[in-house]
Parts: structure tokens; sequence; C-alpha cells
């Protein structure tokens, strides 16, 4: 009963921050800049909120960290939607994916915005911070891209 | 700090404040700077230890998540140890206190909180991992579901392998603690960085303030300076600085009053300029410093003698001076002033003088005694003479003559005098010049320098007062001044008495005759005597009056009286004298004549007077005594001596002249005329015997002494 309430619980808090992060998200209209559209991604402990959906071309992705800890952001192209980890188990193996790889972003501290200038063709993309134990602790986000 | 412009204070002591103001600047940035250098020291320390227990985190996450494998392998370890030092670290790190020894690693360390709002968010989420991996651990190694923990740090672990949660907790844990303490390291770094740039940043304002502060004393210096020069520049009293090599410093007054360059005015060059009667005493006033006050006579640009009134500082013990300063100023004004004002007292004097003394002399001759006198007053080395002019005469005669000798000017006339022509003093440098009065020359005494100064009364020139000196070294303008005031003064009162005189003369003439009387001859017969000029004397005396007034009447005897005053006046020459003596008794004057020349002049009268015995005008003859001024010193002694030849012309039987050479006890008269032929008492000359009664005559009082019958 107790777990219950307390998956309960979590599933709603989960839902609550996700509604907050998709409004946020949502209501954002989407810009264009001179580079090209613009996509608003907000990391933090542990999780990355952006939009699932985006059409092809050049795209500025404004990554801004919530913290508290540093984040960084990968983006790796991928029709599975599966990444290979490294013998450790924590962390995906880069080399494995670097052909794949669109762009990445160092890691930034706390309250940083940044932007990572990608084209993107039509696919299944995911976005990714590869820190220690953070995909495995749930540090990542699918994207389609039509 | 800046103060009023209308404030002048040279004296101000600025440049202490200032140089205070440049030590405290050094003293506050050296503090801080070190003050900096000790906190960034400290932090650098706290921040080793800090990195060294963050790190330690991910050590102790690791061996948590072996011991717990070797647990659940049936192994010893012993997890839950580990767990605690996990969380106490974590908490040391995140809010201060103690982080706990870990065996084999390290001892007990001492940590202050964490200040920095991000490190403390990553440190408080390694806090909750740390909790979330203790209680997965826990859960995993009760065998109970490892996917019911709740985990509070928002990680999201899809793993269901139950120690692949604890490892990625377990990397969670050590990732965010190595976050955290990259974050310190970085907020750490930063601190430094801001440090170091303040310390910069001090060190150069400091430096700045104390360059502004120093610029600020050498304004400060400079405009004092300035205002020190300014009011040695400007000042019109002249500056000397003496040292050991003479002079070292001169002010600019001093330069334009020599008109000399400084250059040439330092060592000894300024002593050139000083007096040398001065020199000694402005040599020894430098060597000792004394006196303090100094006069001296300086020659000027244009070769005046100025008089300064200097006075000294002695400033040798003073190590920026080593020196005597003389600071003076020029006085020659006031010492001319004061000159003028000691002559003009010494003339006022010698004039007030002067005039008292005028004043008490009422003949001609006491003033002339007072003139003498006056001379010796003006000067008494240099010859001088007073020529005046009689009334009468147009020829200047020596009237007075100083102790020191009479010039001897030969003018004759007052206006062959230069003096007198002008009508003002003339003063001549040398007898040898161009311009210089040729009467000058060729004196007996040789060249000489002169004075002429004219003497007049009421317009009038009376003549001329000379003085004379070596040649070029003629006297003084105050000298020069007290002879005019002495020649202005003798003037009036020659004036005044000559004039006086001539009233008194034309009050005393007899009212019967017209003749003058018996004393306006007597006073010229002394003036002559004085002069030293020749002149006869004669007396005469109408014979037998009284008989002609007794049988005539008075009335005859007057008019025998005028009628021989007539005669004797028109035969005389114009500048012989005939006086009404008293009674019928008449006295005669002949400047320049002998008594034989007198004589002459007297028979023409006799002549005249037996020409004119005709009609009914009843006859009568004189008698005369003749003498001259050869034959006697005094007045009375001639007066007498003309009187024993009437005596002896009238014993020898009346109507004649007799010349008396001597008095009674010398050798005697002579007979020179007698009666006309045709008289009828025929005596021959003969020596006359005297015989002399006093008889005071009541009737004129003027008359007294012999009466001959």
């Amino acid at each position: 009963m107790k777990r219950f309430a307390n998956s309960v619980s979590r599933l709603g808090f989960v839902a609550a921050i996700a509604a907050i992060c998709l409004s946020a998200v949502g209501c954002a209209p989407r810009q264009s800049t001179t580079r090209g559209e613009l996509v608003r991604v907000t990391e933090g402990d542990f999780r990355i909120a952006a939009t699932r959906r985006l059409a092809a071309g050049d795209i500025v992705i404004r990554v801004k960290n919530r913290g508290p800890d540093a984040h960084e952001l990968i983006v790796v192209k991928t029709e599975t939607g599966r990444l290979p980890l490294r013998g450790d188990g924590l962390t995906v193996d880069e080399d494995a994916v670097q052909h794949d790889e669109v762009g990445a972003l160092e890691p930034g501290s706390p309250g940083s915005v940044r932007e990572l200038h990608v084209r993107l063709t039509p696919g299944r993309y995911v976005l990714l911070c590869n820190m220690s134990g953070h995909y495995m602790g749930g540090m990542h986000r699918t994207l389609v891209v039509r | 700090m800046r103060r009023p412009a209308s404030e002048f204070r040279p004296f101000a002591p600025r440049a202490r404040r200032t140089i205070v103001a440049i030590l405290l600047t050094f003293a506050l940035v050296s503090a801080l700077s070190a003050a900096l250098s000790i906190w960034t020291t400290g932090h650098s320390r706290h921040r080793a230890t800090l990195l060294e227990v963050a790190a330690r985190q991910r050590t102790l996450a690791e061996r948590y998540v072996a011991e717990v494998e070797l647990v659940r392998n049936g192994q010893q370890a012993d997890p839950g140890r580990t767990a605690a030092l996990l969380a106490s670290s974590a908490r040391a790190l995140l809010d201060g206190g103690t982080a706990p020894a870990v065996a084999g690693d390290d001892d007990e360390t001492a940590l202050s909180a964490v200040t920095d709002p991000q490190a403390r968010a990553q440190l408080m989420q390694e806090q909750r991992l740390v909790t979330d991996l203790s209680k997965t651990g826990r859960a995993l190694l009760a065998k109970r579901s490892v996917s019911s923990v709740p985990l509070t740090a928002h990680e999201r672990i899809a793993a269901t392998d139950p120690v692949q949660r604890v490892r990625v907790l377990a990397a969670l844990t050590s990732n965010v603690a190595l976050n955290a303490a990259r974050t310190i390291a970085q907020q750490t770094d930063r601190n430094i960085t801001s440090s170091i740039r303040l310390q910069v940043a001090l060190g150069i304002g400091g430096l700045a303030v104390s360059l502004l502060l120093a610029w600020a004393l050498i304004a400060t210096t400079r405009r004092q300076t300035s205002l020190f020069r300014s009011l040695v520049t400007s000042s019109t009293d002249l500056v000397l600085v003496f040292g050991r090599g003479g002079c070292r410093y001169v002010s600019q007054s001093v330069v334009s009053m020599l008109g000399r360059p400084e250059a040439e005015l330092h060592g000894s060059g300024f002593d050139r300029f000083v007096h040398e009667d001065d020199r000694t005493a402005l040599e020894a006033a430098r060597e000792t410093g004394k006196p303090r006050e100094l006069v001296l006579r300086v020659r000027n640009a244009s070769g005046q003698w100025r008089h300064l009134e200097a006075h000294l500082t002695d400033l040798r013990t003073d190590r920026d001076v080593h020196g005597v300063v003389l600071n003076a100023r020029d006085i020659s004004e006031r010492v001319a002033l004061e000159q003028e004002l000691t002559r003009q007292a010494q003339r006022d004097s010698f004039g007030s003088q002067l005039t008292e003394a005028l004043e008490m002399a009422d003949e001609e001759e006491a003033t002339y005694d007072i003139v003498e006198r006056a001379m010796v007053e003006v000067s008494p080395v240099s010859p001088m003479e007073l020529l005046l002019s009689d009334s009468s005469r147009a020829n200047l005669e020596r009237s007075a003559v100083s102790v020191a000798g009479a010039p001897g000017c030969p003018v004759q006339s007052p206006f062959s005098c230069v003096a007198v022509r002008r009508g003002s003093p003339v003063v001549f440098e040398s007898s040898e010049a161009l311009n210089a009065c040729p009467k000058l020359r060729d004196r007996p005494s040789g060249p000489c320098s002169a004075v002429c100064v004219p003497v007049s009364f009421m317009g009038r020139s009376l003549g001329v007062l000379h003085a004379t000196g070596p040649e070029g070294e003629p006297l003084d303008s105050q000298q020069v001044a007290q002879l005019t005031t002495l020649a202005t003064q003798a003037g009036a009162r020659i004036g005044t008495v000559r004039a006086f005189e001539r009233t008194q003369l034309q009050a005393s003439t007899d009212s019967l005759t017209g003749l003058v009387n018996r004393r306006m001859l007597e006073r010229q017969l002394r003036g002559l005597l004085r002069q030293g000029r020749p002149f006869a004397l004669a007396v005469a005396d109408l014979d037998r009056f009284k008989q002609l007034n007794d049988k005539h009447g008075h009335e005859a005897g007057d008019r025998a009286l005028r009628m021989f005053a007539h005669i004797a006046r028109s035969s005389l020459r114009d500048e012989d004298t005939v006086a009404r003596w008293g009674g019928e008794e008449f006295m005669f004057a002949f400047p320049d004549l002998d008594r034989h020349q007198a004589t002459s002049v007297l028979e023409r009268v006799r002549a005249n007077l037996a020409e004119s015995m005709s009609g009914d005008h009843p006859v009568f003859t004189a008698s005369f005594g003749v003498t001259d001024s050869t034959r006697g010193e005094t007045l009375d002694e001639l007066v007498r001596l003309a009187d024993i030849g009437l005596y002896a012309a009238k014993e020898a039987g009346r109507d004649r002249i007799t010349i008396s050479e001597t008095l009674p006890d010398g050798p005697g008269l002579t007979v020179v005329s007698e009666k006309p032929p045709d008289a009828d008492d025929k005596q021959r000359p003969h020596r006359a015997r005297p015989a002399f009664h006093e008889a005071a005559n009541e009737d004129d009082p003027h008359v007294s002494g012999l009466e001959i019958r």
C-alpha cells in the first residue's frame, strides 16, 4: 500500500515535472534564428526535457542546465533507439557510435545556457548525457526528425 | 585642502601633511596586500583538504559496491560502515565539521561549511544519492526488492538488476561528488584570481595615490618656492648672502641698482661698489655676523653714492645657508633730507643770530663789525670782504674784511661787478676757467675759486660780498646760502642806517645858515679817519662878532653869519664840507687835501669875503686855524690843533690863516696868511703863544672846549 502510494506520488511528481516541461516547451513559440530552427532543451538531475518531433534541417539546440550537477549533451542518430554500453555497464560506448554522433557539448555547469548547431536529417535521434552513471540514471531522450 | 586664493601663506607647513598621507597610503596598501595573501593562502589550503575529501567519496562509493558484492558472495565485509563514512563525509563537506578518518587512506579532517550555492546544491544532491545508494545496498543485502527503494535524487534507473542499480547509484554518487569538488575548486580559483586582481589593483591604486600625492607635494613646494621667489624678487629691498668665498647671492634689486650682471657681483665683486671707508665694517660684519645694523655707501649704476641701511642675520650655523644674510634698503633720500634739515637749522640759527646782532647796530661802523664776525661763522679760513659804494659816490670801498684777509677784488664801481649786474650770487669754480670773472685773474695769491653775492637795499645796489677759496673748491652751497643771508641782512641794515643818517642829516641842518651842524661833520670826519683817507681840517671864527652884534644889532649879526656861510660854501669844492660849529665858529673838512692845499682854498674864501664887503653892510673878517690828518691820531687831537691855529691867528691880529703843525708840546705854529696890507694893524708872522681859558658857552650847549677871545 505504502509502496503503491510511493509509486503514485512518484508518478504524480514525474507527471507534474513532465507537464511543466512540456508546457514550457510547448508554450514556447517555435523560433527561427539565422542559422536554423531553435530547439530548447532543458537538462537537470537526471533527465532531459525536449520536444519529441522535429522537422529536418539546420537546428540550433539551446541547452539550459538546471543542475545541480554538471551535464553534457550528445546527439546520436540511431534507428533502434538503443545505444551500446561500455564494459562497465554504466556509460554509452561513444567510440562505437562515433559515426552516428551528430554533435556534442562538453559538460556545462549548472545555470549555463549553450547552443549546439546541427543539421538533422529525418530519422530517430537520442539526446543523452554520458557522464558516469547519468545515462543509466535516466538522462536520455528520443527525438524523431521527419 | 586648497586654501582661498586671497590667502598668501608662504610658511604654511602643507608638505608635512602630504608626506604623512603618502606614508599612510603605503601602509594601507601593504596591510591590505598582506591580508589578502594570508586569506588566499588559507583558502588554498582549505581547498586542497576539501578536494581530498570530495575525491575520497568516489573511492568510498566504489569500495561500498565491492563490499556489497563480497557480502552477497558470502565473504566478510562491512558495507554499512563504508556507507556511514560516505554519509558523514558528505555531511561534513556540506555543513562543515569533521570528516572521519578512512583506515588506510587518511586521518580525520576538519572542514568548514561550503558557502557557494552551486557547490552546496551539488553536495546536497550527493547526500541524497548517498542515501539512495546505502538504502538500495541494504535492500539488496536484505534480499528485498531493490526497485521499491524510493529514489530521492530524481534519478530514473531503468536497470532492474539490483547490483546494476547499486553500481549506477555509486557511479552517480562519485560523479556528483567529483563535480562538486570541481565546482569548489573553480570557485576557489575564481576567488584567488579575484584576490590577485585586487592586490594588483591595490598596488596600482596605491602607486597612483602616492604619485598624485607626490605630485601635490612637488606642486606645493614649487608654489611655496614661487611665493618666496616673488617676495624676494619683487622687493625693493636689497638682499645679499655672504659665505666664506664672499658674496654668494644678490637679489634682482641689487643687480638693477648696480647695473651689473649677477655673476659679476659674486665673490668679491660686490665689494668694488662699496665705499672704501665702509669696506672694513662690511668685511667684519660678514665674518662675525656683527654688528646687526650697518650703514653702507654704495656706488650705483650712474655713479652716485647711495646710503644703504643694512640689517644682518647671522645664519652661518644654518645648514642650508652657511652664511650671513644682508638685507638693506636705500635711505639716501632720508639722509639727504636730514642733512638738508641740519643745514637749514644751521642757516636759520645763523640768520636769526645775525638778525639780532644787526638790530643792535645803530651805525654803519657797528654793522661792519658784525659782518666781519659773521664772515668767521661762515668760514674762518676763506678770505672775504664787503665792498660798498657810498651813496654819494659810484666807486666801491672795502668796508669789512674777514680774519682770513681780504681777497682784494680790484672792482671799482658796483656795475663793474657781474654779481651786482645779475642781482644774484655767482660762484666761480676756477679763476682760470673761460667763463670766470676777469677780475679774479692774476691775483697775487694765484688761481682761486670765488663766490660773489650782491648787496642791495630796496632794489638799489649797495655793493658786493666777495669770498675766495682754493681753486676748484669753492664754498659749498650751505656757505653760499649763509653768505646770501649775510648779504641780504647786512644790505638791509646798512641801507636802513644810511637812510636814518640821511634823515638825521636833514634834521640836523642849521636853520640860520643852512649848513650841517657840528655833529654831522664830526661823523664825516670820523669816517674819513677810519677809512684812512687823508683830509685837512680848518676852524674859522668871525672877528669881533660881539662888537658887531652890539653895534648893529642881532639882525646884522645873523646876516653876517648867513653871508659867511654862503661865501664859504660857494668857495669850496663839491667834496668839501663846512659846518656851523656853534656861535660864530665854523668848521671845514677837505677830503684828500693837506693843510697847505686847504689853506689855498681858505684864502679864496677870505678873498671872496673881502670882495663882498661893500654897500651898507657892516664890514667883518674871519680868522682860520688849519691842520690836516697827518698831524694827529684822533679827531679830538686834530680839532684841538685847529683851535690852536685859530687862537694863534686871533693873537696875531685876526683876519688871517694859521697852520697848526703840532700840539703845544710840539714844534709850534705857522702863520701862513696875514691880514691884507691895507689893514691898520700890520703884523708879522710869529710863533703863537697859546693861552687857554676854559669857558662854557651857556647859549649853545653844543659848543664846549676852548673859546678864544
